[in-house]
């Protein structure tokens, strides 16, 4: 129940923000800031994969509503939450001690967060920039997109969960 | 039947994934934007309604800019309208008539007055959301023009919201002339600088010369002619030896859209049903077969 509210929150914190706020926060018309998927991002790694696909898929439809990108970011999102627990046991072997917990910097450290989120940030960049370099193919541009976009949702992402952590010890 | 059950149970981490991913891909390669729902838009009651919300406080921070552009735009019109009224006048004077029609093509357009709640530059395909929509008069495939040239065309209309492909988008494709030597071609946004647009399809012989202003011709039942785009940059290498394309610096800042005014055409019906005469016409077969 906790988990749902809390994933309800995020959902309803981050897509809105997404649309209204990071979307036009693109530095140079290159780097766009992607900071919807840390609600993937924070599933906890025992939370089934078919619950997490679904969640990945609406909030990916959600982003799509809001930013008329029809379909771009619903599978882009829906590969994303597929693929987040094997992203997620390159970096950690077991997930005992974090049964029921989100991977974040309070439970896998620093340096281990930090691969995953990269890891995850630099995919799903990847992936939707991709996806829309179908119409122009412009091979700089799409490396430099990526490359632009994974950094700056990286930093955002990083401290956003800095601040999500810190909050959660202060609780 | 059991083995049935056992292989979906065993599987449904696949078959929830594949389920998603073609419905995502359904959505993907549905690419007219004209046929999507508006529920799916940007122009949906939710997605309306939160750009609506974010607006109301947004739309205060380009204020100072925006007024200072309309007291340019003011003083050009009133310079338009002492030039306009001499010219009445001069042709008054030459055919001894109280009573001269004035043969404007802008009498058969009305304007609605919206505001954009939303804008995206930084995709390839480009939108943007206003918060007027059927309720308002607003229709698809109206074209919508800001202070400073045009902006785009409605593509799908909720009750108070409209979804508005924006000229940053290769959906749309605008026919222009150049202003002074009246060639025409085709506008489409290349997908690199939001503040730069290519004129293809034009003839090898086009006169041009850097500064010249590209209008709308017109030639459609969506904006009426003369509207300015943009002026000539430079000359592009074209793929196609037989035309000629042109680098077009856009007049419409798409960074800091605000008010938008939507054309409605009173005789596009008209027009519409002359055309679509035509095609019937070309295709009934020639007589005798």
């Amino acid at each position: 129940m906790k988990l749902a509210i809390q994933i309800l929150l995020a959902f309803l914190l981050l897509v809105p923000a997404q649309a209204v706020i990071f979307n036009h926060l693109a530095l140079f018309n290159v780097a766009l800031p992607i900071v919807f998927i840390y609600i993937v991002i924070m599933l906890p790694v025992t939370l089934g994969t078919n619950w997490s696909t679904t969640i990945g898929f609406l909030a990916g439809l959600a982003v799509d509503m809001f930013c008329d990108t029809a379909g771009v970011n619903a599978l882009s999102c829906t590969v994303l939450a597929f693929a987040r627990k094997p992203v997620f046991h390159l970096y950690v072997s077991t997930d005992d001690d974090l049964a029921g917990r989100s991977p974040s910097t309070r439970s896998m450290g620093h340096a281990a967060f930090m691969k995953f989120l990269i890891t995850m940030v630099l995919f799903y960049c990847s992936m939707v920039f991709t996806i829309e370099a179908f119409q122009f193919f412009n091979f700089r541009l799409l490396v430099l997109r990526i490359a632009a976009s994974a950094i700056y949702s990286f930093i955002l992402l990083y401290a956003l969960d800095c601040a999500v952590s810190r909050g959660r010890e202060a609780v | 039947m059991n083995e049935l059950f056992g292989f979906i149970l065993r599987h449904s981490k696949w078959l929830v994934f594949t389920f998603f991913v073609v419905i995502s891909c359904m959505l993907l390669f549905n690419g007219d934007p004209y046929r999507q729902h508006v529920f799916m838009t940007s122009a949906g009651r939710m997605a309306a309604t939160v750009y609506k919300g974010a607006n109301n406080v947004t739309s205060y921070f380009d204020l100072r800019e925006i007024n200072d552009d309309l007291n340019r735009r003011n003083a050009e019109l009133q310079a338009e309208i002492v030039r306009l009224q001499e010219n009445i006048d001069a042709m008054q004077e030459a055919h001894f008539t109280d009573t001269l029609a004035l043969d404007s093509g802008v009498r058969h357009f009305d304007f609605i007055v919206a505001h954009v709640i939303n804008n995206s530059i930084s995709h390839p395909f480009n939108y943007l959301t206003i918060n007027k929509g059927s309720a308002d008069g607003v229709k698809p495939e109206l074209g919508v023009i800001d202070r400073n040239g045009v902006v785009g065309i409605v593509s799908t209309t909720g009750a108070h919201s409209a979804r508005v492909i924006s000229l940053l988008n290769p959906h749309f494709r605008l026919s222009c002339k150049i202003k002074r030597s009246d060639y025409f071609g085709s506008l489409v946004w290349d997908g690199n600088n939001p503040n730069e647009a290519l004129l293809e399809e034009l003839p090898r012989h086009t006169i041009y010369e850097p500064g010249d202003t590209i209008v709308t011709s017109g030639y459609s039942a969506v904006f009426p002619s003369g509207l300015p785009v943009g002026t000539v940059m430079e000359a592009e290498s074209d793929k196609n030896q037989n035309f000629f394309t042109l680098r077009i610096k856009l007049l419409s800042d798409f960074t800091t859209l605000g008010n938008v005014q939507v054309v409605v055409n009173n005789e596009a019906e008209e027009l519409r049903s002359l055309s679509a005469g035509e095609e019937n016409d070309s295709k009934k077969k020639p007589f005798g077969n």
